[in-house]
């Protein structure tokens, strides 16, 4: 070999090199770091803050949201691409605008499609590129709506911040361990981490991390982590932020020429999978009991396997509901069915003195249906669950 | 022969390459001026290879089959919804009521597999074609230099791959103004623009697909520079394209998909959304130039350092 010919193919391994070092610099440089880029905090000091900026409304911002979900489920049957059902694997991006005065739009762009969703001044257009359909929504009550998920303990509003975030924590002590990370960066902005580990050793969570803005306290990102995960089981967050007001076309939508124009009042059936939805009291109340405490709570419900993969609309959404509480997304009834219908078929089948049934385990959520019509749903290990099932 | 040996020997340069040959202000400007005299050679090369390639009847016959698929798309379009009312959804449906997207349509449905066989043959075919019919080294006793002839080499690969794109935009345009109404256009997001702005997008993705051709173009004429068969190297880069399809439709290695190139042609459906989704597009194109980059060092490292036995 000459020694022209080393030297020549140094070129594309270089290249190589560089382009490689362009791929990952992003995570490498988040991970080094360096030193704290925010002063050190204590947990009540920033939740105090954090209820503090939750008062006053959010600023204006417009970024990019990525969800990502490993749940470590069976593979799912193909479900449509803005199927809710489609969220529970794999990542998926949004495009988020928000202007003063609760003005908001939430993009999902696709292949060559794109489903809008915009709030303005009590008008709010749902737009869809594939059905070529507007639709114009009215809601009932005061239902309100963020983009983002609220700062937790809203309705502390007549506490001062302080003593709301002293009550928080007191009340979360018990049964988790909450500590505050100042190093970490989400999407290219330094932010405080309050990390939420459960002490009870049967939950499947290792830890919940949720990142605040360093500046403006505006949750990024919430993580969770499944027990001996390096990775997290779930994710959402923001990959590309600007706190700068966007521009005011975004919240303004006319219907196009040639579009079909469809009229909604929400309420009485819901618009599903767009938003995170408030925990439905009286449905859950109807038969839904809760085993446990703290982290390892199991939810049991009266329900069988006929009425979870073909029987009655409501069981299947509930099931839905069940299942969608935990990732902040409702189901959609016929696509929950078929996936529900294809988890039992790979369940594995238990038993123990508590009866019989099968288990459907994942890394962050293991659910039990037992033979005598249960449903058994926590975030617990497969021994817990079974445990809960025992009590009557 | 040894590459050193090929590369001093600046032999006049024999006029069955080029037909206008050595012209008259050439042969005596040799001594004061060899740069300029090199870089018209550069620009005379590039205009006699992009005359062969743009007269080769294979090449026309491709251009041709690719400008039918628009037109033949449209009259499908328009006799379909002449019979029935919905039905179709999406881009489809947009296509049928507006003149521009059909633009719009034939691009994402001609760029996952059509364009780039185009755009491989002759890419493909570039160096090792050459070596196969014996007429690469006439070509190398021309006075431009081995990475000289690669880049007017890889340059009509790209001017090939942009053709491609402008005339599959054309056809569908034409097509499109011919069968359906003009008016303002619909975006993805809901919004309209008028007619105007239309084509100005219609540009700029024409400008974005033709750039990831042009990386795929890299990536043929690295794969041409490894073997004499021409066939080899365009049914590898073919091949590529389709495994890379194929992957990319595996739900379960979507961490892989960033990192295939077929993955970014489809983004430039950005141009179709309100704003403009610039962030897609500059990345897609950030990864054109990465591809472009390493085959483009690939192919010069493979090609300069080649013994040429035919």
């Amino acid at each position: 070999m000459r020694r022209g010919t080393f030297v020549r193919w140094g070129v594309p391994v270089a290249a190589a090199a560089v382009i490689a070092a362009a791929v990952g610099a992003g995570p490498v440089i988040a991970a080094v770091g360096g030193p704290p880029a925010l002063p050190e905090r204590s947990a009540q000091q920033l939740l105090a803050d954090a209820l503090a900026a939750a008062e006053k409304s959010p600023p204006p911002m417009s970024g990019t949201v990525q969800q990502t979900a490993s749940l470590g489920l069976p593979a799912l049957p193909a479900a449509g691409a803005g199927s809710p059902v489609a969220l529970l694997s794999g990542s998926h991006e949004v495009k988020v605008w928000y202007g003063a005065n609760g003005k908001f739009r939430i993009a999902m762009p696709t292949q060559l499609n794109e489903t809008n969703l915009i709030v303005n001044e009590g008008q709010a257009w749902y737009w869809d590129s594939a059905a070529n359909t507007a639709t114009k929504l009215h809601w009932q009550g005061g239902a309100r709506r963020s983009p983002a998920p609220s700062a937790p303990a809203a309705t502390h509003a007549d506490l001062t911040p302080q003593a709301a975030a002293e009550k928080v924590l007191e009340q979360a002590g018990e049964h988790t361990a909450i500590r505050v990370i100042n190093t970490a960066e989400v999407a290219g902005r330094p932010v405080y981490q309050l990390v939420l580990a459960p002490k009870d050793d049967g939950s499947l969570v290792q830890e919940v991390r949720l990142a605040l803005d360093g500046e403006t306290y505006v949750p990024l990102q919430v993580q969770v982590y499944a027990k001996g995960a390096a990775e997290p089981a779930f994710q959402v967050g923001f990959t590309q932020v600007t706190f700068t007001p966007p521009a005011e076309e975004n919240f303004t939508f006319t219907p196009p020429a040639g579009a079909k124009v469809e009229e909604r009042s929400l309420g009485a059936d819901g618009e599903a999978g767009k938003e995170t939805r408030p925990g439905d009291a009286d449905r859950a109340a109807r038969g839904l009991k809760v085993v446990g405490d703290g982290w390892t709570r199991v939810a049991v419900v009266k329900a069988s396997a006929a009425d979870l993969t073909g029987g009655t609309p409501s069981d299947g959404e509930r099931q839905g509901e069940r299942q969608g509480e935990w990732r902040g997304h409702g189901g959609d009834e016929a696509d929950g069915r078929a996936v529900v219908a294809d988890l039992l078929k790979k369940a594995t089948p238990v038993s123990g003195p508590w009866g019989s049934g099968r288990l459907i385990s994942t890394k962050l959520v293991t659910a039990l249906l037992t033979d005598d019509g249960r449903l058994l749903v926590g975030a617990v290990t497969p021994e817990e669950i079974t445990e809960a099932a025992g009590v009557r | 022969m040894s590459t050193a040996e090929t590369e001093i020997r600046r032999a006049p340069e024999p006029a069955t390459i080029v037909e206008a040959g050595p012209s008259a202000e050439g042969r005596p400007a040799a001594a004061p001026a060899p740069v300029a005299r090199a870089r018209w050679t550069f620009w005379r090369l590039l205009g006699s290879e992009l005359g062969l390639t743009f007269r080769r009847p294979r090449n026309l016959v491709m251009l041709g089959v690719l400008a039918a698929v628009p037109v033949l798309l449209g009259v499908t379009l328009r006799l379909m919804t002449a019979d029935d009312e919905g039905g179709v959804g999406g881009i489809i449906a947009a296509a049928a009521g507006n003149s521009l997207m059909l633009t719009f349509a034939s691009l994402s449905f001609l760029v996952t597999l059509l364009m780039p066989v185009a755009v491989s043959v002759v890419a493909g075919d570039a160096v090792a074609g050459e070596a196969g019919a014996g007429t690469l080294r006439y070509l190398l006793a021309a006075p431009a230099g081995r990475t000289r002839l690669l880049a007017v080499k890889y340059l009509n690969a790209v001017v090939y791959g942009f053709a491609v794109t402008a005339v599959v935009a054309l056809a569908a345009l034409v097509t499109g103004l011919a069968l359906f109404p003009v008016g303002p256009v619909t975006l993805l997001s809901g919004t309209t623009v008028p007619v105007a702005e239309g084509l100005l997008r219609i540009l700029v993705s024409v400008g974005y697909v033709g750039a990831g051709m042009a990386a795929l173009a890299a990536v043929a004429l690295a794969f041409s520079t490894f073997t004499e068969v021409s066939i080899g190297a365009i049914a590898a880069s073919v091949v590529l394209v389709v495994v890379s399809q194929v992957l990319r439709a595996v739900p379960q290695l979507d961490g892989l998909a960033g990192y295939l190139l077929p993955t970014w042609w489809n983004d430039f459906d950005g141009v179709l959304r309100s704003p403009v989704d610039t962030a897609a597009l500059g990345e897609g194109l950030l990864v054109f130039g990465a591809y472009a980059l390493l085959f483009g060092s690939v192919a010069w490292a493979r090609f300069t350092g080649k013994d040429i036995t035919s």
